[in-house]
């Protein structure tokens, strides 16, 4: 894909107005036509960029792919946040991601991106150290909650062998970190005291926003790529570490009363995670992202201080 | 919060980490979770141990190869000083210094606190992929082959070695790794025990509980023996027959009897 014709083609990017659809949109409206669709709106998107607000699942979303014809689609709609109740986060996950296989099948798009996540290897006991895209995906297994990621993951992958002449790649990042990201972990990482499991402080991999969608350009823009990849970034410090470097304090609560307490405040919405997702703040879940490194030439920027100071 | 924090690091063990081959980040962890502040404070608790208390006798530590290498040794004396101490010595002893990573029991991993600081300390869960990586790191990987079985042994059953397993060799096969056989002595009378009181030690989740002549589990002051063999580099596929590799598990484990021995006859007293 050189520069020149570059610029005729188009991708649409699936979740533009989260942060980082935002970074994306920006860092492709450079060199291709960008079309992103949101649920919520977007008011001030890039020179070059149209955003529409439409749910994935509807009619109107596949008018848009059919009339813009995209050559690459960025599905970055996934809901990972737990405000929204259980049934509701999997009919928009799995019902979105779908939807955004079977228009790309029925129009001819070429490559279809997927941001999923390493979370869903699950943070085991056993864990080897830096797993692999070969390793099990053990996240349901302590983390029922988040079954639907893992769903999504299978869903995604499965396209690889279903259909050989759409180019799918899923992206299983680590934790994202920097000044605009709203995730889950960055809501635990901002909090005043941030609780922790007591006798616990499992290594906590890492990636800065910017080197995510530097990743995620390379994804779009290396010829001939699809699998699925792990994208690593500077890399992992013990989670105690993190919060320090966050300029925040822990708040180590032995683990037979913490799962009582996170259930109480989850339910109170001052907490940004249920029970179920303790196993991710007490064990470690490493991935190894060499593969992706060797396929696409993709190189972190932010060192690890930079990385970690980034969301103060 | 770290109980180690009050120890100072001296010249000796300032000087010998400085030589570990080790990857640091700006933090000073490697990418395992290996700490070196809190590895150097250990050394300074480990050494006392290892020169005051168990007065360790070590031979043949040069005989560690550089990069890769396996450590295999006998398992015993209840607590596992005895790998404490052969770290020790490998720290202490071989040039250049050498931070070896155990493979250590899956409990480890779920226990508070342990959890934590064996992986400050460049200890690792014992599976295959972590050994792998180790050894493409060229590190050192220390492996104890009868494993809590061994730990638990009682006092007629000392110095006699349980089963190996024989998954260390196939993977030292498959990574090219050589093998040094340790003989390690004197741990086995540093905690007797009679009994591993295994209905009481199933209902705390344990896997053995060790009844002990003070009741307490302090290891005694006895004097140790650690003795090296010379490096073995076996050939042969990984995915060879268990007769196969059976054979080969066979000569470790009597290299390490001869090891032990070795240990033995240079003791004059258990104290």
């Amino acid at each position: 894909m050189g520069a020149a014709a570059g610029r005729a083609r188009t991708v649409l990017i699936t979740g533009v107005a989260g942060g980082k659809g935002r970074l994306l949109a920006r860092r492709l409206a450079e060199r291709f036509r960008v079309v992103g669709v949101d649920r919520l709106p977007w008011r001030t998107p890039p020179e070059g960029a149209e955003v529409q607000a439409v749910d994935l699942r509807k009619r109107s979303f596949e008018q848009l792919v059919r009339r813009r014809r995209p050559q690459v689609v960025v599905h970055l709609a996934l809901v990972r946040h737990f405000q929204v109740d259980e049934a509701e986060r999997h009919h928009i996950n799995i019902g979105g991601t779908r939807a955004v296989f079977e228009h790309a099948l029925r129009y001819g798009v070429e490559r279809v991106v997927v941001l999923s996540s390493s979370t869903v290897y699950g943070a085991l006991p056993d864990n080897g150290a830096y797993l692999g895209e070969e390793a099990p995906l053990n996240a349901a297994l302590l983390s029922p909650e988040i079954r639907d990621l893992v769903q999504t993951d299978t869903y995604s992958t499965a396209q690889l062998w279903q259909h050989p002449g759409l180019s799918t790649v899923v992206l299983r990042p680590v934790n994202v970190v920097g000044p605009t990201v709203h995730s889950v972990i960055s809501r635990y990482l901002r909090m005043r005291r941030v609780p922790t499991v007591l006798g616990f402080d499992p290594l906590f991999q890492v990636i800065h926003e910017e080197d995510l969608v530097e990743a995620v350009v390379r994804a779009v823009e290396t010829p001939a790529l699809r699998g699925v990849y792990n994208v690593t970034g500077a890399g992992a410090v013990p989670l105690s570490l993190v919060i320090q470097e966050a300029g925040r304090a822990t708040l180590p609560v032995p683990e037979p009363l913490l799962g009582p307490l996170v259930d109480r405040l989850f339910r109170l919405r001052v907490f940004p995670f249920p029970a179920g997702a303790i196993p991710f703040i007490k064990f470690p879940c490493t991935v190894s992202g060499r593969a992706f490194k060797a396929a696409t030439g993709f190189r972190f920027e932010r060192s690890l201080r930079q990385t970690l100071t980034s969301f103060r | 919060m770290d109980p180690l924090a009050a120890l100072r690091v001296d010249e000796e063990i300032e000087g010998r980490s400085a030589r570990l081959a080790v990857r640091l980040n700006e933090y000073g962890y490697d990418p395992w979770g290996f700490h070196l502040g809190t590895f150097q404070r250990a050394m300074v608790l480990g050494r006392w141990f290892y020169r005051r208390y168990f007065r360790c006798d070590t031979v043949g530590a040069e005989k560690v190869p550089r990069g890769r290498v396996m450590l295999v040794a006998n398992h015993s004396g209840q607590l596992p000083c005895d790998a404490a101490m052969l770290a020790m010595a490998l720290f202490l002893e071989c040039e250049p210094p050498r931070a070896v990573t155990g493979m250590v029991e899956r409990l480890a991993a779920r226990t508070p606190f342990v959890s934590e600081y064996f992986v400050r300390l460049g200890q690792m869960t014992g599976t295959p992929e972590n050994c792998r990586q180790m050894f493409e790191e060229g590190r050192a990987v220390m492996v104890f082959p009868e494993g809590v079985r061994g730990l638990g042994k009682v006092w007629r059953d000392r110095y006699r070695l349980e089963r190996f397993g024989g998954g260390f060799l196939r993977l030292c096969l498959e990574c090219r790794t050589p093998i040094v056989p340790v003989g390690l002595a004197g741990f086995e009378e540093s905690m007797p025990s009679f009994s591993q009181l295994r209905p009481l030690a199933r209902l705390l989740g344990l896997p053995y509980l060790p009844l002990t002549p003070t009741l307490l589990p302090v290891p005694l002051p006895t004097r140790c023996y650690i003795t090296f063999g010379d490096p073995i580099r076996f050939r042969g596929s990984p995915r060879d027959d268990d007769a196969l590799i059976g054979k080969k598990v066979r000569r470790v484990a009597a290299e390490i009897d001869r090891l032990i021995q070795a240990g033995l006859s240079r003791r004059t007293s258990i104290f």
